[in-house]
């Protein structure tokens, strides 16, 4: 899920930028060092939206550097447990197939594939249907479900599902479906 | 006592329901070819147990001829179910008395066994059933055998389990785990610690017995059918002990505490010769006979001193009787209770005769049940006694009371007789008028006299009364100013501050 939220960072800026564009140098390094980082708590950043205050500097002694302290808008991304998303497959196996909506990864184990859908090993290793009708293999479109999140600190990982209805494939690597 | 009985029920149902079978050995030194058929003995056990509190195993095992090493392993393996506790403890002989003193106080037995030990160190073990943790671990076993098969059942929302095949190794990963385990070269999963192969965790009920026969789908399909049945079956063959649950549910399980702890409880009530069904009922030894051979239907209210554990047990039973019959009286007595006292009297004795004549019979909850209710009817019979009393009394003098009203036909005296703090503050009230205009009066013997008074008294005292409210009312208004005085000034005092 996405959420539009206000976070803080204390920044630090070299000396160097100092001067009439300190403020563009500031948020260009924000957002360099945030988007695309994952906090257990708030989830993936996906994009700072806005900049509300940039606090007064502080020189920190011994080095020059000056930390400021910023707020800022941005939108994060937290995959929660019971959410349906849409994902790429990334690598199928054996054991099931891994898939990625967007930042965050998905396992989905072979026992939560549909009971119709075997594995099939060779050049390119897919699950599909006895009919054919039916091929996830890598760079298939896949909406799932999420049945179990893994949160660390840095890091989330999820557990996905397609054994439930409208659950599956909606489309192929090609592109249609 | 309406607490202990369902909790045996509950496990001895337990007993049959889950411990009825072999109990397969666990633990690799315990492999080794059981020759021995231990099967229901631990139903047996149980059932022993719920008979007793804290028991001596060596005791038990007597007591059950069973072998003592095999009835420690099956307890052994009741203890690892956590049904029971065990405490094991090296005691010389004194130790042992204490038990053995324990063990008379609560269930009368003789201790005929105190001779017999050796002036030497035991380690000796005891074993007792703790029922609330047999309560919680039914509830537990029942919901995770429930949950396994609704999960494997409806086959979702389960997180796969992965597990190292290397027998060094045997680690354990979840499917969470996945992104970590995947192997960059064949894309599987691998050990973290020894690199082997994992392969997914399969205790899957159904999967194990129905091989991969013919077609993938028939087999699914058949496997759905045999879980589902699987599941009935649970459900049915469990009703009888989920019943028993929920009956169970809001009755506070008896609690023994340790081993030490009952000792000394238990040597404490038998002193004391208190009553409490509840705990000494438990103590009935199954076998029925003491060493003695004399029955003894009334195991439960008797305890016994220990230094009068050899003797007959009815003469102590009638003593104690006797005792509380003379404890009890002296509040009543005075009430004229003479009657129900020489009744009670006489329903005790009749009904230690019909103790008497029915106790070979062995002991019996039947035989000890009446008792009870005798017991209790007395008791009734003696509040039913006093209340009558007590009512005859008020009624008396309510009676009286209305006398005096009934002859002076004045407003207020009705209401003085009727309402009794009213009357009681107009009697205060006219005490102290009769004191300050005659004090002369001579006390309720002439009533007439007194009437008049009263009547004469009457008007004067209920200004007095009124006086009075109106000095209260005055009381209330004079304080009230005062603190908001205080209030004004504390006002000031905040505006100056």
């Amino acid at each position: 899920m996405f959420f539009h939220i206000y976070l803080e960072r204390n920044m630090q800026l070299h000396p160097r930028h100092f001067g009439p564009h300190l403020r563009d140098k500031l948020i260009s390094k924000l957002i360099q060092d945030v988007e695309g980082t994952c906090s257990g708590r708030h989830g993936f950043v996906v994009a700072v939206t806005a900049v509300e205050t940039i606090g007064q500097g502080l020189i920190r002694d011994g080095t020059g550097y000056v930390t400021f302290p910023m707020k800022y808008q941005c939108v994060v991304f937290r995959p929660f447990k019971g959410e349906i998303l849409e994902s790429v497959v990334t690598m199928v196996n054996k054991m099931g197939f891994f898939a990625e909506a967007g930042p965050v990864q998905i396992f989905v184990s072979n026992h939560l594939i549909p009971d119709d859908m075997v594995f099939q090993s060779g050049d390119v290793p897919s699950y599909e249907t006895s009919d054919g009708s039916v091929r996830i293999q890598k760079d298939s479109e896949v909406r799932l479900k999420i049945v179990g999140t893994r949160v660390d600190a840095t890091e989330i990982f999820c557990i996905g599902t397609i054994k439930d209805d409208f659950l599956g494939l909606i489309g192929n690597p090609g592109g249609g479906a | 006592m309406s607490s202990v009985e369902p909790f045996r029920k509950l496990v001895k149902l337990v007993a049959r329901a889950f411990y009825d079978e072999e109990i397969p050995p666990k633990g690799a030194n315990r492999s080794k070819s059981d020759k021995s058929d231990n099967r229901g003995i631990a139903v047996v056990i149980l059932d022993a147990l719920t008979r007793r509190q804290w028991v001596k195993e060596e005791d038990l095992a007597r007591d059950l001829r069973l072998h003592p090493k095999q009835l420690r392993r099956t307890l052994r393996v009741l203890e690892e179910e956590l049904l029971i506790l065990r405490e094991h403890r090296r005691e010389t002989v004194k130790g042992a008395k204490i038990y053995n003193a324990a063990v008379a106080a609560v269930s009368e037995q003789p201790t005929e066994r105190e001779g017999e030990e050796k002036p030497k160190v035991h380690t000796h073990s005891y074993c007792c059933l703790d029922y609330a943790q047999v309560y919680d671990i039914v509830r537990y076993r029942i919901h995770r055998s429930k949950k396994k098969i609704k999960d494997e059942l409806e086959d979702r929302n389960t997180v796969q389990e992965y597990i190292c095949p290397a027998a060094s190794c045997g680690r354990r990963y979840s499917a969470l785990d996945a992104l970590r385990l995947i192997n960059v070269y064949d894309g599987n999963f691998h050990c973290e610690l020894c690199d082997a192969e994992l392969v997914a965790e399969s205790d899957k009920l159904a999967a194990a017995e129905l091989g991969d026969g013919d077609g993938e789908d028939n087999a699914r399909r058949r496997r759905r059918e045999k879980l589902k049945e699987l599941y009935d079956k649970l459900e049915k063959q469990l009703r009888p002990l989920m019943e028993q649950l929920a009956r169970v549910k809001d009755l506070t399980p008896p609690d023994f505490g340790s081993l030490e702890a009952w000792e000394k409880k238990a040597i404490a009530t038998g002193r004391l010769a208190g009553t409490d069904p509840s705990t000494s009922d438990l103590s009935k030894p199954s076998h029925g006979q003491g060493p003695t051979g004399t029955p003894m239907p009334f195991l439960g209210e008797t305890k016994v001193e220990v230094a009068l554990a050899g003797g007959d047990s009815k003469k102590e039973e009638e003593k104690e009787e006797a005792a509380q019959l003379k404890v009890l009286p002296p509040w009543m007595i005075r009430q004229g209770m003479n009657l129900t006292a020489s009744q009670r009297g006489e329903i005790t004795k009749q009904e230690v005769k019909g103790e008497d004549g029915v106790s070979p019979d062995g002991p019996d909850v039947k035989d000890v049940k009446p008792a009870d209710e005798d017991k209790e009817e007395v008791q009734r019979k003696i509040q039913e006694e006093y209340l009558k009393a007590y009512y005859a009394a008020l009624l008396q003098r309510q009676q009286q009371t209305e006398q005096q009203a009934a002859q002076p036909v004045t407003a207020e005296t009705p209401v003085a007789a009727t309402d009794d703090e009213e009357a009681g503050e107009r009697q205060v009230g006219m005490k102290a008028k009769r004191d300050a205009s005659d004090e002369v009066e001579g006390e309720e013997e002439d009533e007439e006299v007194e009437w008049e008074d009263a009547t004469a008294a009457e008007p004067v005292d209920t200004t007095v009364a009124s006086q009075d409210t109106s000095f209260t009312n005055g009381d209330v208004p004079d304080t009230a100013p005062d603190a908001g005085g205080e209030f004004d000034d504390d006002d000031v005092d905040w505006e100056e501050g």
